[in-house]
């Protein structure tokens, strides 16, 4: 008789379009980023085809100008470093901490205003990050609204500095990912069975023992996913840090920008770009090994 | 609708049709070496638990999968190979399945619009099927506005519409609460009665099965184990997977001294002599314990010594009409009675003894 | 003590955090919104009530361009998107597993990981070296990038809405005669609509709001919307700006809460 036919066998190349522009305008160009971090920049930006570790050397050191033997690690660029991923680990705590109450607020709510407190929080989700920075800045700039109130009230004579510095690159990143944090929160406390709280309590626990060892490990998964969702963009960063963090507070997106723009040293800004991409990949993967795994331990 | 006039025909033929889910060593054989001849006309179940192979069969029959081997013929068309689509088969499904963005008059016409039909007589055979399910009011209404027992006869008329040679039903009942339930299988019995069609129908409940079915295929294990009227299946069960999955069983092991036609003559629990009826080509080893079975209705109380057996009472629990007297007979193996009560019935004490006649012809001898 | 209103819901403290974050959330939207209409220049000091704003933002024929542009980027793109992303999602729900579907979702998803600025440096690369080539500096460029960043976000709810859609929906129009298509137009693409709206919609807001890209993308005289406010981000802002952000912001308010509609139904 007739083997059975195999009904989906063809059905993968409806993907085919999909692939072609994906790997065309996403996917594609970066293999070409790997390639001129290996490249000897040109004099007006772009490329010369000559391969070289240089770029890669200069992510890390320097060389002396008069003396190229003479090496010493690159301060500017690791104090880029360091802001960019001290200010992701401060904005994702910052969100952590305000976020939890806040998708437990939502999580805790009456069925049908829960829908509402759940749109309030997905709006800003899906507003431009642009505006929104805007916003902060129309805030906290010197004058601002928070200068200008309190210049008026002469709980201040001059306005205070916030614009450009870290706490304003901070407050906006905070400000701009909180969405983030809360949403995956809330996932994890919705399918919450409170009557594992009512256990709890029925066990003689505190509201903060209740809270430290049974809600707190439950919703564990929702704090690791919002955790990496608001780490690796605010790694990432551009916008926020270019707008309020000026030219002179840079993050790692800024550093790479100006690689294109002034400096014009394609290569070395390929490399930063690769180096980005690898602290990414690398919080990716250890999210998804942990997540893994304690699926793993829960089925 | 149409009338089959052939009795006793063929409606369907199944020849050493098996199924194999898989490759290697996850291969999973979900059917194996199934034979089977369904009468044109007939209420026909395949009844079992779940994961025997009823569902996979039923599948087969309709075309969702294809058999690994064997043939499959429906009115001497064999079939094998073909899609869904190009047989005269329709089915209703567990959770009917019907379409959700359409009206109910529109998923009744479904399948005549899907063969080109003209639009009087799509028009016209989704009238005459509303009338049938008794649905006329509900034309217009989508599924999610009518209840789940009319969802049920949305999905009969349905699939009935095409006018099928066969309608294939996978547990359309379970869904439905006791009440409905039981209202809807005298609807089932009486469309089938009405249109015609041969209906083949996967139930895991045996009830069910006795209640509405013409022939009964008990199925395990991807096997039919037994196949035959509910009168046969319940009372001259073949095997011990039969006689346990239907109804409540006694199974009592006992030696054969002799085999006198269809019948053994055994030594019953107890030593007294006793005959017990041969299932059809089975010959057991003279001197060996066979296991016969006996239903619990079929045995009697009488005084201690009187009977075939003696046994003592454990407990006794009461259902109602019924009570249910759990007994150990002399050589230890237990034994369950069935009484009908009335309100002088008393319950016997626990510890009494008495004796116990067996029904004659009741007890049986087990294939293996 | 006795507490009347012991609910294990409630954990001291929590509800006021709660409502700071979501004043800090909307405070300075707020603030943009209400000062849009201010007659002065401040932010901070209410000087009068003023379309004036308005008025320069829609007599500015750059505003104008790069509303009239980004909008137009966003439509072609998300269309382009939900079409591959709808093909994408019926070839990759519902299969069985055959090689390579990971890495299909790994390239479907890439865009979601990968931050905006590596892709628009790379993207910067490419289009450089194309323009070297071929001389062709049109809006080719940005359709391809943004529609390319539009695909996993149209094709998440398609996907979603095809994965709960009952497969034995498509089993029962098979039983009923019709063929592989039929099935297709009759049944599976009527049910998906709403998933395809959605998946549309959630790709013109993405375009919309997309900067980083663009900005590397663009060549001269392309300017979107949000590229134009991080240009002009850099001067003196007068509330103009807070008239554009507020138009932009009632845009996208629409449009999200028009999908929070869609998909909400779905689960009724």
């Amino acid at each position: 008789m007739a083997e059975a036919p195999e009904r989906h066998g063809w059905k993968w190349l409806l993907c085919a379009p999909a692939l072609v522009v994906l790997v065309t305008a996403a996917s594609g160009p970066l293999l070409i980023v790997v390639a001129y971090s290996f490249l000897t920049p040109g004099n007006m930006g772009g490329v010369v085809w000559e391969f070289t570790l240089e770029a890669w050397f200069r992510v890390f050191f320097r060389r002396d100008i008069f003396d190229p033997e003479s090496i010493t690690f690159n301060q500017a660029h690791l104090t880029v470093y360091w802001r960019s991923v001290w200010l992701s680990l401060q904005t994702t705590f910052i969100c952590a901490v305000l976020g939890f109450p806040t998708a437990w607020f939502i999580a805790t709510r009456p069925p049908s205003s829960r829908t509402l407190w759940l749109f309030l929080i997905t709006i800003p989700f899906w507003t431009n990050l642009l505006i929104r920075t805007f916003a902060i800045q129309e805030v906290i700039r010197n004058n601002g609204t928070i200068n200008t109130v309190l210049l008026q009230m002469g709980v201040i004579n001059q306005p205070i500095q916030m614009m450009y510095t870290d706490f304003a690159i901070l407050l906006g990143m905070a400000y701009v990912f909180m969405p983030l944090m809360v949403l995956p929160l809330y996932a994890a406390m919705d399918k919450l069975d409170f009557r594992l709280v009512e256990a709890g309590y029925d066990l003689y626990a505190s509201r903060v023992q209740v809270l430290w060892h049974v809600i707190l490990p439950l919703v564990k998964p929702g704090f690791i996913a919002g955790s990496i969702l608001v780490f690796i963009p605010a790694i990432g960063a551009y916008v926020t840090p270019r707008v309020l963090g000026g030219g002179r507070t840079m993050m790692l997106g800024n550093l790479i920008a100006l690689q294109f723009g002034q400096g014009r040293n394609w290569p070395l800004g390929a490399a930063l770009a690769m180096l980005m991409l690898i602290i990414v990949v690398g919080a990716l993967v250890f999210y998804l090994r942990w997540a893994n795994r304690e699926e793993a331990r829960n089925v | 609708m149409t009338a089959q006039t052939k009795p006793d025909s063929a409606e369907i033929e199944i020849r050493d049709l098996s199924k194999v889910f898989g490759q290697g060593a996850a291969a999973f054989r979900a059917l194996s070496e199934i034979n089977l001849q369904i009468r044109t006309g007939e209420f026909f179940t395949l009844l079992g638990p779940s994961g025997c192979g009823k569902t996979t069969l039923l599948r087969v029959i309709a075309g969702f999968e294809q058999p690994s081997t064997g043939s499959l013929r429906i009115n001497g068309k064999e079939v094998a190979g073909l899609g869904p689509n190009a047989r005269p088969v329709n089915t209703v499904f567990q959770n009917y399945a019907l379409f959700p963005h359409m009206t109910v008059a529109q998923n009744i016409g479904f399948g005549l619009k899907m063969q080109g039909k003209p639009r009087a007589e799509v028009e016209a055979t989704t009238a005459e099927m509303l009338s049938l399910v008794k649905m006329e009011a509900m034309a217009e209404r989508r599924p999610s506005e009518i209840s789940g027992g009319q969802q049920q006869r949305v999905a009969l008329a349905r699939a009935l519409a095409p006018r099928p040679r066969v309608l294939l039903l996978d547990e359309p009942l379970s869904a439905l609460d006791l009440k409905l339930r039981k209202e809807m299988q005298s609807e089932l019995k009486r469309l089938q009665t009405e249109t015609g069609i041969t209906f083949i129908f996967v139930t895991h409940d045996q009830e069910e099965a006795l209640t509405m079915s013409d022939r009964i295929a008990v199925m395990s294990a991807g096997k039919i184990l037994q196949l035959g009227s509910p009168h046969e299946i319940y009372h001259a069960p073949s095997e011990r997977f039969v006689a346990d999955f239907i109804g409540d069983t006694n199974f009592l092991d006992m030696a054969v001294k002799a085999v006198n036609g269809t019948v053994a003559e055994v030594t019953l629990p107890g030593g007294k002599p006793g005959t017990a009826r041969l299932p059809e080509g089975f010959l057991p080893v003279l001197g060996e314990t066979v296991t016969t079975v006996i239903r619990p209705e079929q045995v009697q109380m009488v005084d201690a010594g009187q009977g075939d057996m003696d046994a003592v009472v454990d407990n006794a629990v009461f259902f109602g009409t019924d009570t249910n007297v759990h007994l150990r007979l002399d050589d230890g193996q237990g034994f369950v009675l069935r009484r009908q009560n009335s309100a002088e019935t008393i319950e016997p004490d626990a510890g009494t003894r008495m004796g116990l006649r067996l029904s004659p012809g009741a007890l049986r001898v087990l294939k293996g | 003590m006795f507490n009347r209103n012991f609910s294990v819901r409630r954990l001291p403290g929590f509800g006021a955090i709660a409502i700071f974050t979501f004043v800090i959330l909307y405070l300075p939207i707020v603030i943009l919104v209400v000062f849009s209409f201010n007659s002065g220049l401040s932010q901070a000091r209410w000087e009068g009530f003023s379309l004036q704003w308005y008025e320069a933002a829609f007599n500015n024929r750059q505003v104008r361009d790069v509303s009239i542009r980004s909008l137009w980027l966003a439509l072609v793109a998300s269309g382009l998107a939900t079409v591959l992303a709808t093909l994408a999602a019926l070839g990759t729900t519902r299969v069985s597993r055959f090689p390579g579907r990971t890495m299909i979702y790994a390239l479907i998803n890439q865009p979601l990981m990968v931050p905006e600025i590596v892709t628009g440096i790379a993207l910067l690369i490419f289009v450089a070296a194309i323009k070297v080539q071929t001389g062709y500096t049109g809006m080719g460029y940005l359709i391809a990038a943004h529609t390319a960043f539009c695909i996993p976000f149209a094709y998440l709810p398609i996907r979603a809405r095809l994965e709960t859609m009952d497969i034995t929906l498509e089993s029962a129009a098979a039983d009923l005669y019709a063929s592989h298509w039929q099935a297709f137009r009759y049944i599976t693409l009527p049910l998906l609509v709403p998933g395809i709206v959605a998946g549309f919609m959630l790709g013109f807001v993405i375009s919309l709001d997309t900067v980083v890209i663009t900005e590397f993308v663009k060549s001269a005289g392309q300017d979107t919307l949000p590229t134009y406010m991080l240009g002009q981000l850099r001067r003196t802002v007068t509330p103009e700006m807070n008239a554009i952000a507020t138009l932009f912001l009632a845009l996208s308010l629409c449009i999200v809460t028009a999908f929070f509609l869609i998909t909400r139904k779905r689960g009724a």
